[in-house]
Formats: structure tokens, C-alpha cells, sequence
């Protein structure tokens, strides 16, 4: 067949939208992902949200229902707590402490992990080995533990449990980064770079990262629900979140108190946490299966 | 052999950095450095000079050092700062109960999990499939802690149909001998077993559950993704080309093919269980050991501290390397880097 012009009759979609066309062909999917980017407006623009001041106590509105209930009130949509303080105001600034610090738990572990792992995959020999199974032990180490140390060190607050999920999710992107890039240095390709006398580095920068960006997001997703798991289970705990702060699993700590006459006070932190788990594993699942096909093709 | 070495080596050499982590935590801790070793704080100037001594504070770091690992072999534990009660003593009431709770999750997970996620991979994209999977995604969404709230508001105080703390009602007297409430009931000489047996199921089903579920819905999803992947390679085909049947090709080649990739995952979710399992206990008033250990800090009992985290990591520690051994040992031809991807 002849073909006069080459490039306007078929569309060659990049990798990135490749992903997305394939991504969005699941509308599970497509609404994890739109519930997703709705608790990222929220973590961003909290204060535009929320009706009320999250500490303003009203006292002649203690203890009120959901809006729904025969007691509720359109004003407080989610009702109020014992102090009188509305409830959509408080989950609006709780699921952003979650949310960002989640995101920022994240983001800080895929940084140092991924540099971590990239010096352990172009290691060799002895320190490798010493270096991967130093690694592979703090992997199996329970998260909590770790945080009950720190805590103990340190004192308790939001950063410092921070620091320790952070600690306790660097190895499994130091894995996947080693492992990757053990590969990916055997290629051809590699080969190549290092013929023109590129150095490990720069090898590492411009050839082998730009393959891996999509494997280390779908690790970060994993990571992301691990983390706010974590997080509001440690602020239940009263190790993470301190009181003034508003935080999901603190409220939820600070909810059982009350738990007999109020339940909303526990069912409504709980289930915001778990929607932001929920979206957050399907859209990994759906960037996860969008992939694989992607690379089956 | 020489893989045998190698892993004893891992292990001697994570144990060792484990006892040295256990025995700079108290200089890391606040507070008198001394309180932190010994667990009591000494009264008098005489006191602290007997105290340093016998903890040989007064001598170099090596000798510190050794005198740490000796008393740990000896069985002297130390005393736990808020209440001088003897911490082997203690950890031998705490670390079983968590054991129990472990074990039994862990069962249910590997009984039905493995199972459900071999059907569901071998017949997917079917409403079965679909069901499992959204079962498996919603599982492992849960926040533990909100989990277990739910059944209590549910079970406990709506229905009241389950306790909602300890581990067997105080009207039973079982002496505790194992630490394993079922095996304990067994060997104690109460007249109504029967009834004990059933009020400590009771007191069970509850933080099981919560556990179990997490786990059951991690399981089925890394089942269900690994029989998938073995299901698609050439030998299966071929195989099939052979004229055997699917009963034939999964028990043959499909099943040892997708479980031992996947078996360090699994042990890998051991430590998110036990995390999972130490949140449950303090909801559930459980003895175990995660309700120790934040008891502890609450109470900022460093001794206690530094002896329950020694102890279960290096129990997880010992755990993750022997199996990681046997999967190698059953499997020479596989390269580490192989293991499965989630």
C-alpha cells in the first residue's frame, strides 16, 4: 500500500498516554483515581473547604448528629463532637495532615531509596551483598516497632513518626531500584553509554531512571496506603498526632471516648482513611494492570 | 552447603547487629543512662556506685558490652522500670499470647487466602474473579484499627454478642503454664472445660477477624497475580498442547511454580501482621506483647522497651531468613533478583 503521508495517518501515542488510554479503559479505575485527585483538593485547599474554624467550639451544639439523623442540622452536615466543634470542618484538616504527610512520607522515601538502591545495584561482590541483606532485615522488621523505638528516642509527634514510617519504607525502593538497575547494567544498551564513556552516574540518570519512573510509582502507591495505614494507626495510638493537631486516627482515638452516644465520631474518621486507602490500591491497581498490558504489547 | 553458610553467616551477623542496636539503645534514651540499663533508680550515692559496678559502667564499652550479652544469656533480664517485675518473666506471659494471635491469622490467611487466590487467578475474568478481587482490594483497604472499632460497635455493644476485651472471662481459673490460652485450658484441671473452651473462642473470634482479613485479602492478591503470570509461560502451553488436563498442568507445574516465587512475600507480610497484630491487642485489651510494649512507652519503661524489641525482632528476623533459605535451598536454579514482583 502506498502512503504519501507518513505521519498523519496513524497516531503513535507516548508511553505516558499510552498508559492512560489503557488506564482509563476501567472505570473502576477512573473512579479511584477521580476520588484520589478529590482528597488531593482537599490536602491543598483545606481551609477554602472547610465551614467552620476546626477548633471553634460551639457550645450550644454538643454532641450534634449528622444531617441526616432527626437531631441533625443542615448547618453541621456531619454533626459535632463533644465540644461542639463541627465534624466536616475537623475530617476536611484531618484528612489533610493525613494525606500530606503521607505524600511527603512517600516522596522522601522514594528519594533516598532510589539513590540508596542505584549505589547497591552498581556495587558488586562483598559490600552488595552485605548491603542487600542489611537491607532485606530492616525490610522485616515491623513498622511499629520501629516507631515505638523512635518514639521512645525521640518523644512522640507527627514528625518523628514520620521519620520512622519513612525509615521503614526506604528498603522496599532500595530493593526494587537494585534489582532493576542489576538488570537493566547487563543490557546492550548500557553497554553502549559506556563505550562513549559515560560514567556510572550519568548512565544512571539518562538511561536507566527514565525506564523505571513507571515501576517506581506503582511501588509509590503501594507505599502511599502503607503510610497513611501507618500513619493514623500511630496517631490511634497517641504516638504520632498530639492533641492540638488535627489528625484522621487521632480523631479516631479521640472519638471512642464518646463511642456509646456518638458513633459517628468513629465511623466517619474510619471511613475516610479507608476511602483514601481504597482509592489510593485501585488506582495503583489500575496504573499496575495498565502496565502489564502495555508491556505485553 | 556453601548456601547453608552463607545464610548462617546472614543470620549470626543480623543477630549481632541487633544486639549491638539493643545495647547503644539506652544511651539513646533520655534520662539517666544508668535508670535506662538497670531499670532502677538508685536512692542513694552508695547505691549508684554498687549499681555501676555490678553493671560494670565504670569499665570500657567492650566489657559493657559483654557483660550485656552475658546477662542476656544468663537469663537476667533486667527489671522493668515502672514496676520491678522480672522482664523474662514478663515476656514469657506476653510473647505467646501475640504468638497465638499470630498463628491463628496466619492459618486462616494461608487456609483460605492461597486457595481462593489460586481459583480466582486460574478462572479470571469471570464474576467469581471479579468478586474476589474486589473482596481482596476493599481487604486490604481497612484500616486495622477502624476494623476492629467497627466490630466492637457492632458486635459488642449493638448485639452484644462477643466480649470485647481479654482473652477468657476471669471466672475461669486457668493457671497459665504455655501462654497458649487453648493449650492452657487443655492442661489446666478446671471441672467445665467445655464452657472455657467456648467463652476463650469467643473472646478469639473478634481480634482474629480484625487481623485475619488484612492478611486473607494480601495473600489472595499475591496468589492470584503469581498463578496468573505461571499460567501464561511456554511450559504451561506446551503442556497443554500435550493434551493434559487443567487439573494435570496446576498440580504438576502450576502450583510449585506460583507458590515458591511468592513465598517471600509472604514472609515478608509477616511484619505487617505482627504491627497489625500489636494494634489489635491494645484495642482488645489483649496480654500480648504489642500491648506491653505501648504500655512501655506510655510509661517510658526503657528497659522493657529495649528487651520487647530485641525479642521480636530478632524472633521475625530468624523467621524471614530461614524461610528465605529453604525457598533457595527447594529452588537452586532461581536468582535472588528473580523473586516475584506484587
Amino acid at each position: 500500500m502506498q502512503r504519501f503521508n507518513l505521519y498523519q495517518e496513524e497516531y503513535h501515542p507516548s508511553p505516558l498516554i499510552n498508559i492512560w488510554l489503557e488506564f482509563r479503559r476501567s472505570h473502576i479505575a477512573l473512579a479511584g483515581f477521580v476520588l484520589l485527585v478529590v482528597f488531593l483538593v482537599i490536602t491543598l485547599l483545606a481551609p477554602l473547604i472547610a465551614p467552620f474554624d476546626p477548633y471553634l467550639q460551639n457550645t450550644n451544639a454538643i454532641l450534634l448528629p449528622p444531617a441526616w439523623e432527626p437531631n441533625g442540622t443542615v448547618a453541621h452536615l456531619l454533626g459535632t463532637d463533644s465540644l461542639g466543634r463541627d465534624i466536616f470542618s475537623r475530617l476536611v484538616y484531618g484528612c489533610r495532615t493525613t494525606f500530606g504527610s503521607s505524600l511527603l512520607i512517600v516522596a522522601i522515601s522514594v528519594f533516598i531509596g532510589v539513590g540508596l538502591g542505584a549505589l547497591a545495584g552498581v556495587l558488586s561482590g562483598l559490600r552488595s551483598s552485605v548491603v542487600n541483606h542489611l537491607l532485606d532485615s530492616i525490610m522485616s522488621i515491623p513498622t511499629l516497632l520501629i516507631a515505638i523505638v523512635m518514639v521512645a528516642i525521640l518523644g512522640t509527634g507527627l514528625g518523628n513518626a514520620m521519620m520512622a514510617i519513612t525509615l521503614a519504607l526506604i528498603p522496599q525502593f532500595v530493593h526494587q531500584t537494585r534489582t532493576f538497575v542489576r538488570n537493566e547494567l547487563q543490557k546492550d544498551y548500557v553497554l553502549l553509554d559506556r563505550l562513549d564513556g559515560a560514567s556510572s552516574v550519568r548512565i544512571f540518570i539518562h538511561s536507566i531512571l527514565p525506564g523505571m519512573v513507571e515501576l517506581i510509582v506503582v511501588q509509590a502507591t503501594i507505599a502511599l496506603s502503607i503510610a497513611i495505614i501507618d500513619i493514623s494507626a500511630l496517631g490511634f495510638l497517641n504516638l504520632a498526632a498530639q492533641d492540638p493537631l488535627i489528625e484522621l486516627g487521632l480523631s479516631l482515638s479521640q472519638g471512642l471516648e464518646v463511642a456509646y452516644v456518638a458513633p459517628w465520631l468513629i465511623i466517619l474518621p474510619g471511613l475516610c482513611i479507608f476511602l483514601m486507602v481504597l482509592s489510593v490500591n485501585v488506582v495503583g491497581e489500575g496504573l499496575r494492570s495498565a502496565l502489564r498490558t502495555r508491556l505485553h504489547h | 552447603m556453601k548456601l547453608f553458610i552463607r545464610y548462617l553467616n546472614l543470620m549470626v551477623v543480623t543477630i549481632f547487629i541487633l544486639l549491638l542496636f539493643s545495647f547503644i539503645l539506652p544511651f539513646l534514651f533520655p534520662g539517666d543512662l544508668l535508670t535506662n540499663i538497670s531499670g532502677i533508680s538508685p536512692q542513694s550515692n552508695e547505691q549508684r556506685i554498687a549499681l555501676e559496678q555490678v553493671y560494670k559502667l565504670d569499665q570500657s564499652i567492650f566489657h559493657q558490652f559483654a557483660f550485656y550479652i552475658e546477662s542476656l544469656l544468663d537469663g537476667n533480664w533486667g527489671v522493668s522500670t515502672s514496676d520491678q517485675s522480672n522482664l523474662l518473666h514478663e515476656l514469657l506471659l506476653a510473647f505467646p499470647a501475640t504468638l497465638e494471635l499470630v498463628a491463628y491469622a496466619l492459618l486462616i490467611a494461608v487456609v483460605i487466602g492461597i486457595p481462593v487466590g489460586f481459583l480466582s487467578g486460574l478462572k479470571n475474568h469471570n464474576p467469581l474473579d471479579f468478586s474476589v478481587v474486589t473482596f481482596s482490594i476493599v481487604g486490604y483497604s481497612f484500616p486495622v484499627v477502624w476494623l476492629a472499632l467497627i466490630f466492637i460497635t457492632i458486635f459488642c455493644l449493638q448485639f452484644q454478642w462477643l466480649p470485647i476485651s481479654g482473652r477468657i472471662d476471669l471466672l475461669f481459673d486457668v493457671p497459665t503454664e504455655t501462654g497458649f490460652i487453648l493449650i492452657d485450658i487443655a492442661r489446666s484441671g478446671i471441672s467445665n472445660k467445655a464452657d472455657a473452651y467456648l467463652d476463650a473462642l469467643h473472646h478469639l473470634i473478634l481480634p482474629t477477624a480484625s487481623v485475619a482479613i488484612v492478611t486473607t485479602a494480601l495473600f489472595i492478591r499475591f496468589t492470584r497475580r503469581s498463578i496468573m503470570d505461571v499460567m501464561e509461560k511456554d511450559y504451561i502451553i506446551a503442556a497443554k498442547s500435550r493434551g493434559f488436563t487443567q487439573r494435570q498442568i496446576f498440580f504438576k507445574h502450576g502450583l510449585k511454580n506460583a507458590l515458591l516465587p511468592i513465598l517471600p512475600l509472604l514472609v515478608l507480610q509477616i511484619s505487617t501482621l505482627i504491627t497489625n497484630v500489636m494494634i489489635i491487642e491494645t484495642i482488645f485489651s489483649w496480654p500480648g506483647i504489642g500491648r506491653w510494649l505501648i504500655q512501655a512507652i506510655y510509661q517510658q519503661d526503657y528497659p522493657a522497651i529495649r528487651i520487647g524489641m530485641l525479642v521480636v525482632s530478632l524472633c521475625v528476623m530468624a523467621l524471614t531468613i530461614t524461610i528465605e533459605f529453604i525457598t533457595r535451598a527447594m529452588n537452586p536454579a532461581r536468582e535472588r533478583a528473580e523473586s516475584a514482583t506484587v
